[in-house]
């Protein structure tokens, strides 16, 4: 089988923070409960979380497009308010869109297209993954991956048989 | 069924236990109405008996003394129109979430299609689309207490009762929940008529219900019955909100 690094998105990719959709959607809500806007080292000890960890989660929600982060601090973007603002059904199709953006979203979504006929495998996967992104840990990648990709029903994962699928 | 009917009324309501210390009395002399379209939370420390108030609610225990009302006549035994979700989920690992949330229906429902048919519509209701397949070590918190909400909401119970259903959860993916639950409870849709969650949060009982009804501790008694007269979505910050918050915490004193 090809894992060929000659296709694709060859943009260096950026690390996927281990974090889930809801924590993302979690900060973003909190954030606009405060007028939209608050320095990030504030925010950490207001929710009595670690610095590291608020970074992370803020990370996660600006990769998606949710916020940016002037300065110290970190703001609702447009596309998060209306994010928040949308139905739940409604929230998964804007959040898709974005994530379809992504490099490692698309070239996982490639690569699962041209391999149609095969089935996919998780290792095929962490393989992939590990090519993309060399400086982090394939599999906490896999199951943001996972995570973020079922969320947004870019593709679909059996852990039974440890294989993906493209049928939504 | 009229408006404002009394779904649930309890009436001088002690619940004891047979521990081996003895005799311990953990709710004692409980009165309250439920009426139809309400949220009402329970709000006390924990060991206030709350989750026992529950479990007398939907009729999986009995009172000691006192007595239980549903819909105008005597409670006697479990309650079918009602739900619950847990604080630790409840889920069981060795079954999808789809699997999961199927569990309720089937003494319900026996044709296959219909049963999955409405297990797909709870599942979207609670967002999990994408997730039928998946797990429960798979997912998470945030995921799972979607699952324990979809069971729950599966079998449409008149009386949706949540006991500490934030609590296992982190200060974010709460917010995030609190948020999509206000969203389900004001969905057109919704077949739940009323709803009754326990916490010893205050802000979150606050924040999302139409009554608070306080319990002081050992034994559970109604120390008040504040009827939160704020509209949605309420904030933390304003004067209002933080004047229930102190009536609240006065009557805990």
């Amino acid at each position: 089988m090809n894992s060929s690094s000659s296709e694709g998105d060859k943009r260096p990719h950026t690390s996927l923070p281990e974090i889930g959709i809801s924590q993302i959607l979690g900060l973003v809500e909190l954030l606009l409960g405060k007028g939209g806007r608050e320095d990030i080292y504030k925010l950490a000890g207001e929710l009595s979380m670690e610095l590291g960890e608020t970074l992370t989660v803020v990370k996660a929600a600006e990769l998606l497009g949710l916020v940016h982060t002037p300065g110290g601090d970190v703001e609702v973007e447009p596309f998060g308010a209306k994010v928040i603002d949308a139905s739940i059904p409604e929230r998964k199709d804007l959040i898709r869109e974005k994530l379809e953006q992504l490099p490692v979203f698309k070239n996982v979504r490639e690569f699962l297209k041209r391999e149609e006929d095969a089935e996919v495998t998780r290792e095929e996967v962490l393989e992939k993954l590990a090519e993309l992104i060399p400086n982090d840990d394939a599999e906490t990648t896999f199951s943001t991956v996972v995570n973020w990709g079922r969320y947004a029903e870019l593709f679909g994962y059996n852990d039974d048989s440890q294989t993906f699928y493209l049928d939504l | 069924m009229s408006m404002d009917e009394v779904m649930i009324e309890m009436k001088n309501v002690t619940k004891r236990f047979l521990l081996p210390q003895g005799e311990v009395t953990v709710l004692e002399d409980i009165s309250f109405q439920a009426r139809e379209g309400e949220f009402i939370t329970m709000c006390g420390p924990s060991g206030a008996g709350k989750s026992t108030l529950l479990r007398l609610v939907n009729g999986l225990l009995q009172p000691s003394s006192g007595e239980i009302f549903y819909q105008n006549k005597i409670q006697k035994g479990m309650n079918k129109e009602t739900s619950m979700v847990f604080q630790n989920f409840g889920l069981l690992p060795w079954l999808t979430v789809a699997q999961n949330v199927e569990l309720g229906l089937e003494p319900r429902i026996r044709e296959i299609q219909a049963r999955h048919d409405k297990v797909h519509h709870y599942i979207s209701k609670v967002g999990l689309e994408g997730y039928e397949e998946a797990y429960p070590r798979e997912l998470s918190g945030g995921m799972k207490q979607r699952v324990g909400l979809a069971r729950a909401l599966a079998v449409e119970p008149s009386l949706l009762l949540m006991d500490e259903p934030f609590s296992s959860l982190d200060v974010l993916t709460s917010i995030n929940l609190r948020n999509e639950l206000l969203d389900i409870w004001s969905d057109r849709d919704n077949m739940v008529n009323t709803m009754i969650m326990v916490t010893h949060n205050i802000e979150e009982a606050i924040e999302l219900s139409d009554r608070i009804i306080v319990l002081s501790n050992r034994p559970g008694r109604v120390a008040g019955d504040i009827k939160i007269d704020l509209p949605r979505p309420r904030r933390k910050r304003d004067k209002e909100f933080m004047e229930y918050v102190d009536r609240v915490f006065s009557l805990l004193a």
